[in-house]
């Protein structure tokens, strides 16, 4: 009875921490370019059968999201695989699915948490600016149309293996491998939409019946937890008749 | 009473028996509920037989097919019929799963959660840009086979599904229930022939 108090405790754990990532998925599904996690569970092998269950890992889902028509002046959205990169001050480097641009007061494509998109400075005499499909920024001016920059995107190797700094940010690491800049609008590759945002790719519905299931699972281990229990109470009768 | 319907168990010895097995049952239903949303899980299940040893349990792995969830994920594989992946994690333990859930990492090799990687025929799985795993578990590119996810005939492999655990929760939950109420059982009926014993020894002592 112990076993099965312990396989049931681990079931409960389990549950627990699979509600923690979908409900961070959750909070997150109206952040563009969010990428929901997964985990992964295995069962704890042990003598003769199982000793319950255990996550192994987590692993961020890199699919597509939906493609929206936004309002932002310099909203943009990746339609294939690869990131943007991003500088911050200091000179790190970040990778984001989050397209969400505003132009700063240097000329610079700038994102909420105000890292700055490489490749690209827009000059001040600009009346206005487009992305096209191939990343190169046309503006507009007094003079004519000039091309100032051109937006290339990184791709990795080993995506999943990029490590997560908090919301749609990303940094490069050692398992990912090195970031390999390309230009998109290529036949088979990513292209750039200008004026669009990609959405989370995490689903409110899924993420819904996901919480569901999972509640349901904590509470079937519960009632393992407690027929253990009171199977051990009629254990202790025995002495006393 | 003849020898030849001497018991080699008395009814304790019985209602003990029955008292483990039920334990067993619980045992494996808490196990089978713990992973029910362990990808790839087999649940075990419980037969009763009666042994000389009283009610004895048998465990049984069940082979059910679990369900498919679509993920999208290119390196999800899920196998629907029979057969398992073979995956090597670092110290070169192979172990089979039925766990689909690969990422590809730096060098292409197909990579599970726990760093395990995936085996085919002609070694690890390398999965190069513009590569594809067929249904039959080949990995081709331009036409050439690579590698192969090493399968029984009839077997195929799924692309972009998970298979789910085939625990069913209804099944447990009243295994659960079963156990508790034939261990219940069991403890009145050892209670019962215990207070008879009791019985017939006071009045014995009282005889005398």
């Amino acid at each position: 009875m112990n076993k099965a108090l312990y396989a049931a405790a681990s079931g409960m754990a389990a549950q627990q921490q699979e509600l923690e990532i979908i409900s961070e998925n959750l909070s997150n599904a109206d952040v563009a370019g969010f990428k929901g996690a997964a985990a992964t569970f295995s069962d704890i092998a042990g003598p003769g059968g199982s000793l319950g269950t255990a996550q192994i890992g987590t692993h961020t889902v890199f699919t597509q999201g939906k493609l929206m028509r936004s309002g932002g002046p310099f909203d943009l959205a990746i339609d294939g695989s690869g990131f943007f990169a991003v500088n911050d001050e200091h000179g790190n480097r970040a990778y984001t699915r989050d397209g969400e641009f505003s132009r700063a007061a240097d000329g610079t494509l700038r994102n909420a948490q105000g890292w700055r998109l490489e490749g690209v400075r827009i000059p001040g005499d600009a009346l206005s600016a487009t992305v096209s499909q191939d990343g190169s920024v046309v503006i507009k001016t007094a003079k004519g149309t000039a091309t100032c920059g051109r937006i290339r995107l990184a791709e990795f190797a080993a995506p999943e293996f990029l490590q997560s700094a908090g919301g749609t940010l990303f940094f490069a690491t050692h398992a990912s491998g090195k970031p390999r800049l390309i230009d998109p609008g290529s036949a088979n590759g990513p292209a750039v939409k200008f004026g669009m945002l990609e959405r989370s790719n995490v689903t409110i519905i899924e993420a819904m019946m996901e919480i569901l299931t999972a509640q349901r699972a904590y509470e079937a281990n519960a009632k393992g937890v407690q027929a253990a229990d009171e199977m051990m109470r009629i254990a202790d009768n025995l002495s006393r008749g | 009473m003849t020898a030849a319907y001497h018991a080699p168990m008395d009814g304790i010895g019985w209602a003990a028996s029955a008292m483990n097995a039920a334990r067993t049952r619980l045992d494996v239903a808490a196990e089978n509920l713990a992973n029910g949303s362990t990808d790839g899980f087999r649940k075990s299940d419980v037969r009763g037989f009666l042994s000389l040893r009283g009610v004895a349990m048998r465990r049984v792995r069940s082979n059910e097919q679990g369900p498919l969830r679509r993920t999208g994920r290119p390196y999800d594989l899920a196998i629907a019929g029979s057969g398992t992946f073979r995956v090597r994690d670092g110290a070169g333990h192979v172990t089979a799963t039925r766990d689909g859930a690969f990422t590809r990492d730096r060098f292409n090799r197909l990579v599970d959660d726990a760093g395990r990687v995936l085996l085919g025929t002609r070694g690890p799985i390398c999965v190069p840009d513009g590569a594809s795993i067929g249904s039959d578990g080949t990995i081709s590119r331009n036409g050439i086979a690579l590698n192969r996810v090493a399968l029984p005939r009839g077997s195929t492999v799924c692309s972009g599904f998970l298979e789910g655990s085939n625990v069913d929760a209804i099944g447990e939950m009243i295994d659960l229930l079963t156990a508790q109420r034939s261990f219940e059982e069991a403890q009145k009926v050892l209670s019962a022939i215990d207070q008879t014993r009791e019985r017939a020894n006071t009045q014995v002592a009282q005889m005398k």
